[in-house]
């Protein structure tokens, strides 16, 4: 008998938890209907609009707002989730509508998203990351069904010479900071060098150096580098060992934030942080905290901003749909940061940065005078 | 359908059969037929509840396109939850898919890309290699005597290991640098390319390749005298054993067969990414081991099979599809999944007269 109660009461509870679980997913499909086009996140960081004067061309005259999709490789981390906030923040102030599909770094999620997104209706594709082999037929399966497609660092000119292609300027940033370097240690001065061959932003990073240390005449008295799970702590031991074997160098170029990183505490475990000054690339808060702390070697770093970036492949994609873009590819330029700017101004992040260096906007790239350009 | 060596399974259960009959037979006759018609209907019909939902409310849902490329997106899943379901049929459960999916990926483009081998090889070498991991999971499960799960949770980890032995951990990819300094001579043949790109009227291939599975595995399982006895194993072994089955052989083919539906799932990976990608397959196994289990719960009859399987793999299809459309944010679509499940364990477990016969918790 008491069996059967507790399987009566077994009943009660669980048909509880079911009716639970209902109203959870109905309330879940009720927020839905609040955002309109899927600004389910709140924006992390809200746009400054700027004015717009000029006629808004075709498509964007009409009644019917502009759809576009973003297919991401990867949306997570800093540095995606601030690219994506920017591309939503012009998104918006042109009027369009954005869908964003995120294949959270499963490039075979990133190949079925970019066919469902064709077949969406949308008027023209952002391709954000991914590999060539996975992305180029089905990039070219957009083209053929007439829709523009804009990619950001994906290495597809050869196989899609029709889709337009945007990339960080990774020679621009790489001249930005090493023309800095030069002239703080001057020519014929051993130097180290920590950067990573083989991936694609590195080794134009890498063209740049080997010239620049030409000219120079720099004795590159060190090369290592590697990229791990945890680059930073890794590359630390690599420089510190590279700086034990080869006292005397002036200063040392590590083209990415993390191997820069890596170096200066290597630098900073040897004691000779007063001797070697040390070139990176990016930045981020935690490295704005890095470069100004009490004797940092790190005195300069090159950098984009990743709002701004988003931002801007939405420029081109509206330009492209206007057929006001000449070229089939858009690189955007860096903005060179120095340890003085951070600690005159009282630079503890980001925000305050954007606020110093205006430029980081990048407002003039990929512009036109019907285009609100946002900025952060 | 029901199978009378199945049923016997109840007594091991910790509430007998016969008491449960007695409190439904008590009850009034319409509350228990609405129960009978959830616990038998209520996941079809939320499946396609959300589709409707999803059509009416975003009009790009509503493209044909969208829907196959919904299907293409859930295939891989599908196919590899049904080598799941297999294992789960006797009893057990494959945790070791997901690596062999990922393993097909990069031997196949090893075959092609190192070897300059055409499709049809790569092909032939994939499924093999498949068979043989299901191979070594049945020894070491059914000679050797170790649990299912934590046989294949061991070769679940040797595999995603020893995958990238060969490779030096790098993805394979045409015109790659080998190890001798030489560069690779082979590329993905259009053929193999073809395993995910290609169509069958407006149909992709990958889903015409599920269904077909779909239609085989369903036929086996419950048409054949093979399948049958395979249910019976899972149901009770030791049961099964004294009516004279030899219990071994079925855990082991079901074992093999999970292997090789692992190995065709991770063919229509590879073709779909068209690189060696070493992180294919990664997510997979908690997704196909998920639809299997929504499987057990369809047409309420809970136990694990074929056309369960699949309705799971469209329903996650759809959620996942419908909530990218709707813009909903990735850390969203997990709890989602995650709820859907929890719902399909309730039908199966909670709600239903009769008692699941698939309890994981027999499995140690």
């Amino acid at each position: 008998m008491s069996k059967t109660t507790l399987v009566t009461r077994g009943r009660a509870t669980a048909r509880a938890v079911a009716a639970l679980l209902g109203s959870a997913l109905l309330l879940a499909a009720c927020s839905q209907d609040l955002g309109p086009s899927g600004s389910a996140a709140p924006p992390p960081e809200t746009a400054a609009v700027g004015e717009a004067t000029g006629q808004k061309p075709a498509p964007f005259d009409g009644a019917e707002p502009v759809k576009i999709a973003i297919v991401q490789n990867s949306g997570a981390g800093d540095y995606f989730q601030q690219w994506t906030n920017g591309a939503r923040q012009q998104a918006q102030a042109l009027g369009m509508e954005i869908q964003v599909y995120d294949a959270q770094a499963d490039n075979a999620r990133q190949a079925t998203d970019m066919q469902t997104a064709i077949g969406s209706g949308v008027d023209a594709i952002i391709v954000d990351h991914g590999q060539s082999d996975t992305m180029c037929p089905l990039i070219n399966d957009g083209l053929t069904a007439g829709l523009p497609v804009v990619i950001y660092d994906v290495e597809i000119s050869a196989c899609a010479p029709e889709a337009v292609e945007t990339a960080q300027d990774d020679a621009n940033l790489a001249s930005l900071i090493l023309d800095k370097m030069s002239e703080d240690i001057g020519p014929n001065q051993p130097v180290g060098y920590v950067n990573v061959l083989g991936i694609a932003p590195l080794d134009r990073r890498n063209a740049v150096w080997e010239q620049v240390r030409a000219q120079n005449a720099w004795d590159q008295k060190f090369f290592v580098g590697e990229f791990t799970n945890s680059v930073a702590t890794d590359n630390a031991q690599l420089v510190d060992a590279a700086l034990k074997a080869n006292p005397g160098v002036a200063g040392i170029f590590a083209p990415y934030d993390e191997l820069t990183k890596g170096t200066v505490s290597a630098v900073q475990q040897n004691n000779l942080q007063s001797q070697i000054k040390v070139y990176g690339v990016d930045i981020s808060t935690a490295d704005i905290e890095v470069m100004t702390a009490e004797g940092s070697p790190w005195v300069a770093t090159a950098t984009t901003d990743p709002n701004a970036i988003g931002a801007a492949v939405v420029r081109v994609t509206a330009l492209e749909l206007a057929e006001q873009l000449d070229s089939r590819e858009v690189v955007f330029p860096g903005t060179l940061v120095t340890q003085d700017l951070l600690k005159q101004n009282g630079i503890q992040n980001l925000d305050q940065l954007r606020a110093k260096l205006p430029e980081l906007n990048m407002t003039g790239v990929a512009t036109a005078d019907w285009i609100p350009v946002v900025s952060f | 359908m029901a199978l009378p060596e199945v049923d016997g399974s109840g007594a091991k259960q910790t509430a007998p059969g016969p008491d449960k009959q007695a409190v439904a037979v008590a009850r009034p006759s319409t509350g228990a037929g609405v129960r009978e018609f959830a616990v038998r209907y209520g996941f079809i019909a939320i499946t396609v509840g959300l589709f409707v939902f999803f059509a009416v409310s975003e009009e790009s849902f509503r493209q044909p396109s969208t829907l196959f490329s919904m299907l293409k997106f859930a295939s891989v899943v599908a196919v590899v939850g049904l080598g799941v379901t297999l294992t789960m049929v006797v009893g057990g459960l494959d945790l070791s898919v997901g690596s062999v999916a990922g393993m097909s990926v990069t031997i196949s483009a090893m075959a092609m890309v190192f070897y300059a081998q055409v499709g049809g090889v790569a092909i032939a070498v994939v499924l093999l290699a498949g068979a043989l991991v299901g191979a070594l999971n049945a020894l070491l499960i059914v000679v050797l005597r170790i649990p299912d799960l934590l046989a294949t949770l061991a070769s679940m980890f040797v595999i995603m290991g020893l995958k990238l032995v060969p490779v030096d951990g790098q993805s394979v990819s045409s015109g790659m640098v080998l190890r001798d300094g030489s560069v690779a001579p082979g590329r993905f043949t259009p053929d193999f390319l073809a395993i995910d790109r290609a169509f069958l009227g407006p149909v992709p291939l990958p889903v015409v390749i599920v269904g077909l599975l779909a239609v085989g595995t369903w036929f086996f399982l419950n048409r054949t005298r093979w399948g049958r006895l395979m249910y019976a194993v899972g149901a009770n072994p030791e049961a099964a054993r004294l009516a004279g089955v030899r219990v071994g052989r079925y855990r082991a083919l079901a074992y093999v067969l999970s292997g090789v539906f692992a190995a065709i799932g991770g063919l229509i990976l590879s073709s779909r990414i068209g690189q060696g990608d070493i992180s294919a397959g990664n997510s997979l196994l908690l997704d196909a081991v998920a639809v299997a289990l929504v499987g057990t719960s369809v047409l309420g009859l809970g136990r694990p099979n074929a056309w369960g399987t699949i309705l799971g793999a469209v329903l996650i299809g759809i959620l996942i599809t419908g909530l990218t459309i709707t813009g909903f944010p990735y850390y969203g679509q997990d709890i989602v999944k995650g709820i859907v499940l929890l719902l399909a364990l309730l039908f199966s477990f909670t709600l239903s007269r009769r008692r699941s016969r698939y309890a994981p918790a027999a499995v140690i």
